[in-house]
């Protein structure tokens, strides 16, 4: 942590890393130059040059290019001024307000391509802020002065604490909303029963796949959950350190949090005796250097140790060989804010808040082909036809095409199985994955052959490079499929990303590698016709 | 049954195995025989599941990583299924679009791992490739090393043996995802990145990306050359090589597995071996011309250094064409008569005292035996000896006097069990380079480091106390220590009652008179860090925390008019905390040359025969007089400096030098010079025509490492056996072969069947080689003692239970502080300290002629803290003037924030800036070591 943060704070100073700068940190620290190498040139916010004036980034991936990014970056790059930067990013969190943009590191969003000059002045561009919309369920507090109420219960005798903690949880039948869908009883229960000299807890909010934004939404509207939920895990296991590890594109959330953090600190929940339990535990913000890959929970470890943001090999799992080795629980920021309703109401609370036969509640980012994209808390059980009503309908009146449910690691599903349930269960069994409930909306008249290689590019564009498959396998299929779009190449090379696809899945080393070539494989098996003809 | 619960039963392929908890799916496959193809695995060292050619079945949703994966019970693993074929194949094929093949490793060796699979797999022409980013190109910058970009897999191999083998930590990935490739530091070429060019890297390198660069014939496929097992010719460390020949002409040379240095090398081991062909080679005997005397410097370097000559340019190695001139080409008869009957007439005329003769630390046993021999019962003088006298003299003495043996207690890579190890007055990863690499590694892991050093050396960046001390005040950092130690109770009582003496008087001295202040105001360290440093050390005490603390020491030591002292103060520090005789203890002084140890134990030293058996006791020189059929005499020979100095007043006239260079090596060159012009007859036996050999009557072309069979004992006290690898060139001789004929001549027959004879008798006499055989030496050698050598490989730890001493204990010699014997003033304002470089030795004869090293350090320097060389107006690079009261010389300076402003380091190796015209030879009184590393000298730009 010391050394990326040490690298942010000299190139916030200077503006970028340059050689004389990096061979004094060398020096000084007495760091090897590779390792320095390694991470600033692997990190997307790590640079090297001077940034120029005014830096527009503008997302390139599957929502923005539906809602006109690719003409955006054009029109804005048509306008050569001196001392700008265009540039692509990788999804920016923020496709509710598709397309969006990142301006010399501030969001703005839904940016008419029509109007690009809007950019080019700060008067005009249509800055975002923090979404502070709060009427949440899963929020038990009426007003701020309960917050933390359902700690404060439990927090002076830490073991009934951990005791209500993990059968609350365990009876909930919690599980992570990060993508993977562990069990979250059963991890905390992991972590508690190791024995270290120190543990740590990490709330994951990287979210960083597109598509998917809720944590955000989370992080803005209800910090004190998310804070909560970490003291609560942390009293559970029998860890001090809570790191709070976000992206750095939510500066508008990080603000929200830090504030957050002031008063739990202020009002007694954080420190020395944490909530009046008698122990210590405290929770800092690790904003990340860049990258999706980070979301990886063990990437997310290697970059917190100061290493380039590789995942490693699993086992052993961070629950018991985590942080510097000692037992690390992770949870996604989702997670951890809905384990203190569960805590707080108990299990049958929360089972009846899904329809019959679902239990609990859940975030779904909503964004692609609809009316209201954005963040909707939806009773488990309900299906993605449900959401597309509350999400104000279809765009234009259009009908669905495709949907992506979970985000850009999931498979494209047909319109037909629009009446699926949002559960992980149900998801599965109709031939897709619930991962972080990120549904994205594809109306019919799109170009699906288009996005399909765009999500493929994003996972070619996202991969740490660490192992073979995924680092030349998502290279070799974006080229196939950039080859066919050109009209260079014939479909039939298409044939080739099958047994590539399956190799991918079965040989990678982490979930990215896995998934990579998942939505172009759907797309090809349920839309065969939109690959374009020679 | 009963489940041992640290074994776990699992199947593969059907077939039962059980294994160790922690045991990898890999490694276990491959104990039943079953061979699981890899790129990214190399059992030296740790797994990093990268390339993913090792999956395997384990029933899983996907297939797991078999090098990273352990075994777990009942787990049924599934390494050859048809679908983990398919995917192996394909993974095969995706790196093999991306491969330039054939790559270097395929075209020069045949066995490039890629495309091995690939030909396993029946790959034929890779799939066209995918957009790949441009290859970056080719990069050629380093001496030895090139480098292909394009060929590199990113299996990582290199990285994890840069960095965590070697510790020289310059190899990583950097950029990310397609566009991932591996960098040198901050991204440079590799010859100008801080590598140090070991060659690990391109030794574990699977493919064409790092192999390394022709020195002298290209390499071919492997099954074209000869394989030898030997031994490096170069340091004390004696790292295990592997030799590859074709058309008589060595083309590379591997580290070969062994427990001194597991596979691992530095760059003279590995691409130092090309001067064995270099053209100055001498390859017939020479007799020096009428016309030629009287006797003078024939080289320009050695002539510009005579006062008052401005006229040629001097520069690199002695080169033979000066020198054959005033000689004239001699049969071996005619030659080695003539040696014989000049030795022998001086002999007859003017005694046998005014003879002597100095061996080589970098001969064999075999070669130090025998020529000490000759002198002894051939010559019948003890003047003999060697240039241990030049680097280890002091601490022998002092280890002597204190323990009664001048052998280290424990081998090096024993610090991977020492609690804390110090090292000190070592260049450790410049000198003893494979050895640092096990000091560096136990630091990263359980080993607490403290460096102690004048300099700065890189071995203090891997420590977590580096203690810069004022030159030449050892001896009051050492007693600080020792007062602190004393003063919080921070010895082994109990040790000290059992196995030592003189405890008392020590503490009485250290506590009186070196409070931590006052050691403090003397070695410039500041109280609280020697009150620091004493506390870790404290922890390898009882009363500490029970650890174990090693010490290993250089010639920063015992290159001092307080050599002794220095020692002494170490050897204190171990006997106060308990630690010598256990597991991770032990004092451990590290040997220069590859065979100093030998040499010593072979009896190259004027006071003892072979095994440091006293040439003044009575009943020792009984036992050799009967053995070699020769009376011998009583009295004690004289040392390298006082043979010298013999020379110089005539009372020395007659000398017989085998492989080595006084010229270069002794303090004060110009007095050495004097000295050999004097002598009335000198003969030289040597590879090269060295310095030394300008001044010969006779030389006699002898063969060098690569060309004969003998044994050489490492520092770790490891004898081993250097086997021959090439046929001498020309009329050269085998050394051993040599002495035997010129003993002839002065009338001490000495004929052997073969070198492994004279071994035979040399071993005969000792008790610590007793037993020893070339044969039972095997491939790794054995250390000694060894009293079961067919079975064991001998004795790593020495003294669990006392000493060899008189009284059977070790003994506390009490220090007070001296200062230098020449300190800086107004008129000579600086510290000169010299040594060594990475790329050299010694006195570059050998180095020098190896086109990598000489490309690596092709010239002299005097390295300066960039302060001073401001105060002198003078820029890095800039040829400065370095005088000190006994000579002059001009080099180019470096600047170096590694060194103490107001001192300055001049590495040794080269003659035309010869750091020992300037060395004081002021001795130390023991050890009869010279006070290299302390002299006064005043800088101006040239
Ligand atoms: C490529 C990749 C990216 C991921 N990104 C995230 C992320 O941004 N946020 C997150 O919570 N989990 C992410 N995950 C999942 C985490 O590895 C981990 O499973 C999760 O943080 C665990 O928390 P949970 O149990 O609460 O879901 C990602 C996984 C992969 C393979
Ligand atoms: S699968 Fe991709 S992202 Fe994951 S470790 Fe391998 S290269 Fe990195
Ligand atoms: S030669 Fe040695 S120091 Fe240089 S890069 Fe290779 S392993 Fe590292
Ligand atoms: S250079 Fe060689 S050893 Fe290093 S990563 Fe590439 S292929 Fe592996
Ligand atoms: S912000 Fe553009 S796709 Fe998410």
């Amino acid at each position: 942590m010391e050394l990326l943060r040490e690298l942010a704070a000299l190139q916030q100073q200077h503006g970028c890393l340059d050689d004389g700068c990096l061979e004094e940190l060398a020096e000084r620290r007495g760091v090897p130059r590779y390792r320095i190498e390694e991470l600033v040139s692997f990190y997307t916010h790590l640079r090297r040059t001077p940034p120029p004036r005014r830096e527009i980034a503008i997302c390139r991936d599957v929502v923005c290019t539906m809602h006109g990014g690719p003409r955006l970056r054009e029109a804005v790059a048509e306008h050569a001024v001196e001392g700008l930067e265009v540039t692509g990013v990788s999804c920016l969190g923020r496709c509710d307000h598709a397309p969006a943009v990142s301006i010399n590191g501030q969001p703005a969003g839904r940016v008419d391509p029509a109007n690009a000059d809007a950019l080019l002045d700060d008067s005009t561009v249509p800055w975002l802020t923090a979404h502070d919309r709060c009427d949440w369920l899963a929020d038990p507090y009426a007003s701020p002065a309960d917050h933390y109420a359902t700690l404060l219960a439990l927090a002076s005798d830490p073991p009934t604490l951990a005791g209500t903690c993990l059968e609350r949880l365990q009876d909930s039948g919690l599980r992570g909303m990060g993508g993977a869908g562990f069990p979250t009883g059963r991890k905390w229960q992991l972590v508690a029963t190791e024995t270290a000299d120190s543990k740590y807890v990490i709330c994951n909010a990287d979210e960083s796949e597109p598509g998917s934004f809720k944590d955000r939404v989370l992080l803005s509207t209800v910090p004190h959950l998310v804070i909560e939920g970490m003291v609560l895990a942390g009293l559970t296991v029998g860890a001090d350190r809570g790191i709070l590890f976000l992206r750095h594109e939510y500066s508008l959330e990080q603000q929200v949090l830090a504030a957050a953090l002031q008063t739990a600190a202020a009002r007694g929940i954080l420190g020395e005796n944490a909530a009046g339990s008698g122990r210590s535990f405290e929770i800092e913000i690790f904003v990340s250097p860049g990258g999706y890959i980070l979301g990886e929970e063990t990437a997310l470890l290697e970059a917190l140790e100061d290493r380039r943001g590789e995942p490693r090999n699993k086992p052993p799992y961070p629950g018991q060989h985590g942080l510097f080795g000692q037992p690390t629980l992770i949870n996604n920021v989702e997670t951890l804010a809905l384990a203190v309703p569960i805590i707080h109401h108990g299990s049958t609370w929360w089972s009846d808040q899904g329809r019959p036969g679902f239990d609990g509640l859940k975030f779904v980012s909503i964004s692609g082909d609809v009316v209201e994209p954005g963040v909707y808390e939806l009773p488990v059980g309900t299906t993605v036809a449900e959401l597309i009503e509350r999400a104000g309908g279809m765009d234009g009146g259009r009908s669905v095409k495709a949907f992506l449910p979970g985000g850009a690691s999931s498979r494209f599903l047909p319109a037909d199985r629009l009446d699926t349930p949002l559960d992980f269960d149900t998801i599965a069994a109709a031939g897709s994955m619930l991962g972080s409930g990120a549904v994205v909306v594809v109306a019919e008249g799109r170009n699906l052959f288009e996005l399909a290689t765009g999500l493929v590019r994003f996972f070619r564009n996202e991969s740490c490079g660490k192992c073979v498959p995924c680092r030349i396998g998502s290279h070799r299929a974006v080229g196939l499929l950039e080859s066919v779009a050109a009209g260079s190449a014939g479909p039939d090379v298409l044939e080739e990303l099958t047994p590539l696809g399956d190799t991918l899945e079965q040989t990678s080393l982490c979930g990215l590698g896995q998934v990579a070539l998942a939505p172009i494989l759907s797309m090809l098996e349920h839309f065969p016709a939109e690959v374009p003809a020679p | 049954m009963i489940v041992d619960t640290a074994m776990v039963e699992l199947t593969i392929d059907g077939r039962s195995v059980r294994v160790p908890v922690g045991t990898t799916i890999w490694e276990a496959a491959e104990q039943a025989g079953i061979e699981i193809p890899s790129l990214c695995h190399d059992p030296r060292l740790a797994a990093a599941g990268v390339c993913r050619m090792c999956v395997v079945d384990v029933g899983e949703r996907v297939l797991a990583a078999s090098c990273v994966r352990e075994c777990s019970d009942g787990l049924e693993v599934r390494t050859d299924s048809e679908n983990v074929q398919s995917h192996r194949r394909r993974l095969t094929g995706l790196l093999l679009s991306e491969h330039p093949t054939p790559c270097a490793r395929e075209t020069r060796t045949g066995d490039c791992q890629l495309e091995q699979l690939g030909r396993h797999f029946h790959l034929e022409v890779p799939p066209t490739a995918a957009s790949s980013p441009a290859p970056p190109p080719p990069d050629l910058s380093s001496p030895v090393i090139a480098v292909d970009h394009q060929a590199c897999i990113l299996c990582d191999r290199c990285i994890r043996a840069c960095n965590d083998i070697q510790s020289n930590e310059v190899i990583g990935r950097t950029g990310k995802g397609a566009d991932v490739r591996i960098a040198f530091d901050l991204d440079r070429p590799l010859g100008q990145s801080t590598c140090v060019a070991c060659g690990e890297c391109a030794a574990v390198c699977p493919t064409g990306a790092l192999v390394g660069k022709v020195l002298t014939l290209p390499v071919i496929r492997r099954e074209d050359m000869t394989r030898t097992d030997t031994v490096c010719p170069y340091c004390g460390v004696g790292c295990a090589v592997t030799a590859w020949v074709r058309d008589e002409t060595i083309v590379e040379c591997e580290g070969r597995e062994s427990p001194v240095n597991q596979g691992r090398l530095c760059v003279k081991g590995r691409y130092g071996w090309d001067y064995t062909l270099h053209p100055h080679r001498l390859t017939t005997p020479l007799i020096r011309r009428e016309s030629a005397y009287p006797k003078g410097p024939l080289s320009p370097a050695v002539a510009s250094s005579l006062p008052g000559d401005r006229g040629r340019k001097p520069g690199g190695v002695v080169d033979l064409d000066d020198v054959l001139p005033a000689f004239r080409e001699a049969t071996w008869e005619e030659a080695l008569d003539l040696v014989g009957s000049r030795l022998t007439a001086i002999r007859d005329s003017h005694g046998s005292n005014t003879l002597a003769g100095f061996g080589s630390a970098k001969g064999s046993n075999e070669e130090a035996y025998l020529f000490q021999k000759f002198i002894r019962a051939g010559l019948g003088t003890n003047n003999v000896d060697h240039c241990t006298r030049l680097c280890h003299a002091s601490s022998v003495a002092a280890l002597m006097e204190t323990i009664g043996s001048g052998a280290v207690t424990n081998i090096f890579a024993d610090v991977a069990r020492a609690d804390v190890a110090l090292v000190t007055g070592s260049n450790t990863t410049t000198n003893h380079p494979v050895a640092a690499t096990f000091i560096k590694q136990a630091a990263k892991a359980n080993t607490e480091l403290i460096v102690v050093d004048v300099r700065r050396n890189a071995i203090a960046n891997a420590a977590s106390h580096f203690a810069q001390i004022r030159s030449g005040t050892d001896v009051a950092f050492y007693n600080g220590l020792l007062h602190v130690l004393c003063r919080d109770n921070l010895v082994d009582k109990d040790y000290i009652d059992r196995h030592t003496e003189g405890f008392e008087s020590l503490r009485e001295l250290v506590e009186t008179d070196y409070s931590p202040e006052r050691a403090s105001a003397i070695c410039g360290v500041p109280a609280e860090q020697i009150e620091a440093i004493a506390r870790t050390i404290g922890k390898a005490t009882p009363t500490g925390g029970g650890g174990s603390m090693i010490v290993f020491w250089g010639m920063g030591v015992s290159q001092h008019v307080t050599g002794t002292d220095n020692a002494r103060c170490l050897i204190s520090l171990c006997l106060a905390t308990g630690n010598i005789g256990r597991p991770g203890s032990g004092l451990h002084p590290l040997r220069g040359q590859n065979n100093v140890q030998g040499a010593s134990d072979a009896g190259l030293i004027p006071i003892v025969y072979p095994d440091y058996q006293s040439v003044a006791n009575e009943e020792c020189r009984r036992k050799f007089e009967t053995a070699w059929g020769r009376p011998l005499d009583p009295e004690p020979g004289l040392t390298v400096v006082e043979i010298i100095k013999g020379a110089l007043l005539g009372s020395i006239r007659g000398m017989y030098i085998m492989g080595e260079n006084p010229f270069i090596s002794d303090p004060d060159s110009n007095t050495v010079r004097q000295a050999l012009s004097n002598l009335d007859f000198l003969a030289v036996q040597d590879i090269f025509p060295t310095e030394t050999a300008e001044f010969a009557d006779v030389i006699l072309p002898a063969s060098s490492y690569f060309e004969k069979a003998g044994t050489y004992t490492n520092s770790d006290r490891r004898v081993q056996l250097g086997r021959p690898v090439l046929a001498p060139p020309g009329l050269a001789r085998q050394d051993w072969e040599i002495l035997c004929e010129v003993s002839g001549r002065v009338g001490l027959d000495s004929s052997f069947t073969d070198v492994s004879a004279v071994f035979d008798e040399f071993t005969a006499l000792t008790r610590n080689y007793q037993g020893l055989t070339h044969e039972n030496l095997g491939l790794t050698g054995r250390l000694w003692p060894c009293p079961d050598p067919d079975t064991a490989d001998g004795t790593q730890i020495l003294f669990g239970d006392g000493f060899p001493t008189t009284s059977g204990r070790g003994r506390f010699v009490p220090c007070p502080y001296r200062p230098a014997d020449e300190l800086p003033d107004d008129d000579f304002p600086f510290i000169l300290n010299t040594g060594r470089v990475l790329a050299h030795w010694h006195t570059g004869s050998m180095t020098r002629r190896s086109q990598a090293l000489d490309a690596i350090e092709p010239a002299p320097f005097v390295a300066v803290h960039p302060d001073d060389l401001q105060r002198l107006k003078a820029d890095d690079g800039q040829e400065l003037k370095v005088t000190s009261r006994r000579g002059s010389i001009q080099l180019s300076a470096r600047a170096d924030r590694n060194v103490q402003p107001g001192s300055v380091f001049i590495p040794f190796h080269f003659r035309e800036a010869a750091a020992n015209t300037l060395t004081n030879d002021a001795l130390d009184p023991q050890g009869k070591i010279p006070e290299f590393k302390v002299c006064a000298v005043r800088l101006e730009p040239a």
